[in-house]
């Protein structure tokens, strides 16, 4: 089976910075792939290439099959994108934002359906302005996924939420892939790697240094003779803030 | 291509919504131009009227004084500042320009003298150095009024007079000038400073930048909003023209549907200014500053805020090709003089050309962050 998302030796140069440095990999249909790295390291470069926002200096990507270098208008359709910082025009009731993307893919969908996918019918008539981090975060990701997409991108989705609205959150990306949809996400928390992504590729300096699961990951570091001081912890302190109020998403969440 | 205009239906249909939920939009779109029409209106109405601000200082107490102050206070063509009543008031304010002159009537005018049979008296006109033409004037119209007076007690052989003719024919007024005028400030408003203000906005929040990633093409933005504009933009308009004629006494001569779509044209074609500044600049600090540049010297050299005729004529010749010039001379001569489409080929050509020219450049200059 050839894999949703195919990246060949990509490159991409700003000045005398190689930002990206000949990175390949792939990314099969309904996989979570992460892609994890320190500022700078090139993961935002890389998911604006492979979205058709950065023209590309070397190397190839295959979305499905399909150049998007040559094709990136058709690309435009296979792709959804959840930008770091969602926004949205104000004075914008959410039933229209969802209205206005999928107008923008040429359809016409039903936003209720859309806005129940992710918990947010009873704001259909609130104005986007009214909404908190976390609700603007699930509005950007039932925006990017209206008109059906095989691949969605996430960039550092949960930067900024609360441990509640993180956990939402990655329910969400869970029930993305389970209808079929490959993901492809930056972050900077581990555990959120740990618990969300099938495969990680660990970039720095444009390039990647590692791809694999994260079990093998830490295996192989544990092969390599790595020991850490050992604590027999029971719970850690997440736990406890989960414990003492609950997952439930709160008001005004 | 059913598909791609839906989208740029559904754009216009939900940005127009939200222009009516914006309060600050709306006030600038609709209120602001309004504004201004009452100032220039009100300071241009009644011009048409040439009239003294005077002062009437009465010292006598005759009936026939009593009389003619009556008489000068009804008359359309001298002003009575009713406040004042004495000299030194009346120089205090001439001196500031508020009087143009004052008129005295001593205290035996009108007083039947000795021997005499009717009554007599000699009115004095008071005024100051930068008022000569508005003294000597009103000299001439109270010698006017007194030879109809004096003709009524002693009968004249009158063997040459001047008769005068009012003409039917309907000039342009002063106030003809400012609307059009007015209405072209309204447009650049609405279609500069909006795009401006709104475009670089847009990119800071990364709006522009999420509509990228989805196949929405730089055209259907555009047209969305050329259409969104001209809705907004003739409702606007047509409120300013409905406040010009009931206040103002706009009489509007012209074809009503020729108007809406001569408006139309013109603001589609500043709205391109408007796309191609807001369009280009990265932030707002790189559109304000060019904004001004192309803004301030078109509102002022075509005939915004004061007429194109009153300048020099080497400046007439250049302001004559700048966007807004064929604008507001169409609408003039559509609304006020009742010229057709056929009559203003030349300013619709100018238009035409200023559009493919600004929509060129708005293409190739866009960027969505």
């Amino acid at each position: 089976m050839t894999a949703m998302v195919e990246v060949k030796n990509l490159k991409k140069r700003y000045g005398d910075k190689q930002a990206v440095d000949g990175i390949s990999f792939s990314v099969k249909k309904g996989e979570i792939f992460g892609i994890l790295g320190p500022n700078g390291a090139g993961k935002t470069t890389t998911l604006e290439m492979i979205e058709t926002l950065r023209p590309i200096d070397d190397g190839e990507v295959y979305i499905d099959g399909i150049n998007v270098a040559d094709n990136p208008n058709q690309v435009k359709y296979l792709i959804g994108v959840q930008p770091q910082a969602p926004a949205f025009q104000d004075k914008t009731k959410l039933i229209e934002v969802v209205e206005m993307f999928a107008a923008a893919y040429g359809e016409k969908v039903d936003p209720m359906a859309f806005l129940r996918d992710v918990d947010l019918e009873e704001k259909a008539n609130s104005y986007v302005e009214d909404l908190s981090g976390g609700q603007k975060q699930r509005l950007s990701i039932t925006t990017a996924l209206v008109h059906g997409p095989k691949v969605f991108f996430l960039d550092e989705p949960t930067t900024g939420l609360d441990p509640q609205a993180r956990r939402h959150l990655w329910e969400l990306i869970e029930k993305v892939r389970s209808k079929g949809i490959s993901v492809i996400m930056t972050t900077h928390y581990m555990d959120e790697a740990e618990v969300l992504c099938d495969r990680i590729a660990v970039m720095d300096n444009g390039k990647i240094v590692a791809t694999d699961t994260p079990k093998n990951l830490i295996k192989q570091l544990l092969k390599r003779g790595f020991k850490k001081e050992q604590h027999v912890e029971q719970a850690n302190l997440e736990d406890v803030f989960i414990d003492l109020t609950g997952k439930e998403l709160r008001n005004g969440q | 291509m059913k598909k791609s205009l839906f989208t740029v239906g559904v754009f216009v249909k939900i940005n127009t919504r939200r222009f009516f939920r914006d309060k600050l939009a709306l006030f600038f779109g609709v209120g602001f131009p309004l504004i201004f029409l009452f100032v220039f209106g009100g300071l241009n109405s009644g011009s048409s009227d040439v009239s003294f601000n005077v002062a009437l200082i009465n010292e006598s107490t005759t009936p026939f004084s009593k009389e003619f102050v009556k008489q000068t206070e009804d008359s359309k063509i001298f002003k009575v500042n009713k406040d004042v009543t004495t000299l030194d008031q009346a120089k205090d304010r001439m001196t500031r320009s508020e009087l143009d002159a004052a008129i005295i009537l001593p205290k035996d005018f009108g007083s039947v003298k000795q021997d005499a049979k009717f009554p007599s008296g000699e009115a004095k006109i008071v005024f100051t150095q930068n008022n000569q033409q508005s003294g000597q004037a009103l000299g001439s119209i109270l010698d006017a009024q007194f030879k109809g007076i004096n003709a009524k007690f002693v009968k004249n052989e009158t063997p040459f007079t001047v008769a005068s003719q009012q003409l039917n024919e309907r000039s342009l007024s002063a106030f003809d000038y400012t609307f059009a005028g007015l209405l072209g400030f309204a447009i650049i408003g609405m279609g500069i400073f909006g795009p401006v203000n709104v475009f670089p906005e847009l990119k800071k929040m990364g709006i522009l930048r999420r509509l990228s990633t989805t196949p929405l093409k730089v055209w259907q933005y555009f047209l969305s909003t050329m259409i969104g504009q001209a809705i907004i933009g003739l409702m606007s308009l047509a409120i300013m023209f409905a406040v010009a004629i009931a206040v103002f006494h706009l009489q509007v001569v012209g074809n009503y549907f020729e108007l809406a779509v001569f408006l139309v044209l013109g603001i589609i074609t500043i709205l391109g200014i408007g796309l191609a500044l807001g369009g280009w600049a990265k932030n707002e600090r790189q559109a304000a500053p060019l904004s001004n540049i192309v803004v301030f010297p078109m509102m002022f050299l075509s005939g915004t805020f004061f007429p194109r005729f009153l300048m020099p004529e080497w400046l007439q010749n250049v302001s004559a090709f700048l966007p807004l010039t064929p604008i507001i001379d169409g609408i003039r001569l559509i609304a006020t003089e009742g010229k057709h489409f056929i009559d203003i080929l030349p300013q619709l050509g100018l238009m035409g050309i200023w559009m493919v020219v600004i929509y060129f450049i708005a293409f190739r200059v866009f960027r969505w962050e």
